[in-house]
């Protein structure tokens, strides 16, 4: 009997001693993933990051564990005590604001984001953080705006609780002062009042910075001015309805260079040891079907320069 | 009999061709229309819109309906010019030389711009907040250029590159492409779609004038010699009545109310004569950049 008990044990040891002994790669790391509610933009970096696992022969050693918070500083910052307290690997973070809520939390997970204008401006520092910057010049956009209709007063879509949004906002103000127009501030710290505000604002044309906050209502947004036949430019690209100028930095590329960066961290890089990059992709949509149903003269500077034209 | 029929219609058919080859042309295949081709220097629905009147006020003064076509791209433009039996073409600092070279072309006139200058200069730069300042920092950047047979989007940066030790732009950066003209190779690096690029200074100016940011935000690196700037080449078969027509036209634009108006339009002073003279600064360009205009 005692002998039966004694082998058993000796057994259950051997399998424990084996399963310790099978290489950490042959399982699959838990990814934890911060997936703001209602942006598209991060669906299609998320899509992009998938696909290049895929192509790279690296996605049956991920799964992903994803929260997907709404916009608000609250609910992204229990987003991101969710996956520290899940323990998972790899922390992956899309936008300016959540990544920020995960950094505030000071995890020792290794985080990668993208999807952030500028980290510098936006705060994000941190030894165990790296990712993709989506930098481009907002001037252009202004630039293209400009090629399209007269620019007087220009309403801002952004909100004071996020860096990113408000450092945009800045960057505005300084362009503004050469192109001698003024800017029209919509903060949409209180999101109940953001049809008053879009209703009520005197503007010739609606700029929407990167904000998870604004771009969350972006739909709503963009058919209040097209009903006022107020022309739109957008940072960030929308799915079904897009803003009648959108100059972004293309998803897919960042989604790309994430997965590179992740790929690194699987094999055992630290993120320290990985620079941030940009991506250096630049997407520039015109709907010219909005321009056309606004009145306005087509621009043909855009036409000519547009990566993608929508016209149906 | 036959035979001697058939022998006179053979000989009938050969003198025909003789002739249409060897006698001078009033103009191309359609006698009635005068084709010239514009290069894409600008947005070409611009371009379009800006050369409507001239068309009409050439075809008046020449008593033959002239049609102004934009050639899509600068690197086929002279086969371009053949293929689609051109009498003649407002052709671009390399390709006049090239036309010249290869087609026989001759100089008709050429523009005298705003600020009185014949002349253009290229321009290599880049945005001023990209920290390149000078060659060592330009390596494995993102390089746009317009297109390989322009003097001021291409070849200068090219001789620029040579004289400073690079012999092989396209390995020296990361990425080198065409845009095809030379704003939207301006807006490239505005927009960041490329970190250095070579254009027109004049087109560089042009915008500058519309848009009170770009100075703020372009570093101009490098800049060309004084290039003998877009000219009017036609065929070298064009009857001298004709050329001589089409030259007083030009040259007279600015004497009258109509001409001056589309002097405006176009954002020209007048027009002036052009020589084969004219071309010497873009062989010597051509020969730093390591090209044989020839070849």
């Amino acid at each position: 009997m005692l002998y039966r008990i004694v082998n058993r044990i000796c057994g259950l040891l051997t399998v424990v001693a084996l399963l310790c002994l099978i290489p950490s790669s042959a399982k699959a790391e838990t990814i934890g993933l911060i997936l703001t509610h209602g942006i598209y933009e991060y669906e299609r970096i998320h899509d992009s990051l998938v696909s290049y696992l895929k192509k790279e022969g690296h996605a049956d050693r991920v799964k992903f564990l994803i929260q997907r918070p709404y916009p608000d500083p609250i609910a992204l910052g229990n987003a991101s005590r969710k996956l520290i307290v899940a323990d998972v690997d790899i922390i992956l973070t899309y936008g300016a604001a959540p990544t920020r809520a995960m950094l505030r939390e000071r995890p020792r997970i290794p985080v990668l984001y993208a999807g952030v204008y500028e980290p510098i401006a936006a705060q994000i520092a941190s030894k165990n953080a790296t990712g993709v910057c989506s930098k481009f010049n907002i001037s252009s956009l202004v630039r293209y705006l400009r090629t399209s209709t007269t620019i007087n007063n220009l309403g801002v879509v952004y909100y004071s609780a996020e860096k990113e949004s408000t450092h945009q906002m800045q960057e505005l103000q300084d362009i503004s002062k050469k192109y001698g127009f003024e800017i029209k501030p919509l903060d949409l710290k209180y999101k109940t009042d953001l049809h008053t505000m879009l209703n009520d604002v005197e503007a010739d044309a609606l700029m929407v910075t990167s904000s998870p906050a604004a771009n969350s209502s972006l739909p709503t947004i963009l058919r209040i001015a097209t009903s006022r036949k107020i022309p739109t430019a957008s940072l960030l690209t929308s799915d079904k309805i897009t803003a009648m100028i959108t100059l972004s930095s293309d998803p897919v590329r960042q989604g790309e260079l994430l997965g590179g960066m992740l790929v690194k961290v699987l094999n055992g890089t630290p993120p320290q040891s990985i620079k941030p990059v940009c991506s250096k992709k630049i997407e520039l949509v015109y709907n010219v079907k909005d321009a056309n149903r606004m009145g306005l003269k087509i621009s043909m500077d855009l036409v000519t320069e547009a990566t993608k034209l929508i016209n149906k | 009999m036959k035979k001697l029929s058939a022998l006179a219609k053979a000989l009938a058919i050969a003198l025909l061709i003789a002739a249409a080859v060897v006698l001078p042309r009033s103009s191309s295949a359609e006698d009635d229309v005068f084709l010239i081709g514009l290069i894409p220097e600008e947005n070409i629905f611009r371009a379009i819109q800006k050369h409507r009147p001239f068309e009409a006020y050439l075809s008046k003064k020449i008593g033959v309906t002239v049609k102004f076509t934009i050639l899509s791209r600068y690197g086929d433009i002279v086969d371009r010019f053949v293929a689609r039996d051109m009498d003649g073409a407002f052709f671009g600092i390399y390709t006049s030389a090239l036309a010249m070279e290869k087609l026989g072309v001759e100089p008709v006139a050429r523009p005298v711009n705003l600020d009185g200058s014949t002349t253009a200069r290229g321009y290599l730069f880049t945005r001023k907040d990209s920290g390149i300042r000078a060659i060592e920092d330009m390596e494995d950047k993102r390089a746009a250029f317009v297109d390989k047979a322009t003097a001021t989007g291409y070849i200068f940066a090219v001789a620029y590159l040579s004289e400073n030790g690079i012999k092989k732009p396209e390995s020296f950066f990361s990425e080198y492409y065409f845009t095809g003209s030379h704003e939207s190779t301006i807006y490239a690096v505005l927009d960041g779609r490329a970190d250095i690029g070579a254009a027109k200074g004049r087109v560089m100016d042009k915008l500058s004038a519309k848009d009170p940011m770009l100075k703020e935000e372009i570093f101009i690196i490098a800049k060309s010699g004084s290039l003998p700037d877009n000219t009017l080449m036609i065929r070298k078969d064009i009857e001298p009545e004709m050329k001589q027509k089409l030259r007083d036209a030009l040259l007279t634009l600015d004497r009258n109310p109509e001409g001056a108006e589309i002097l405006e339009k176009l954002g020209i002073k007048k027009f002036v004569d052009a020589s084969r003279e004219n071309f010497g600064a873009v062989n010597e360009l051509a020969v730093k950049a390591g090209i044989d205009i020839g070849e």
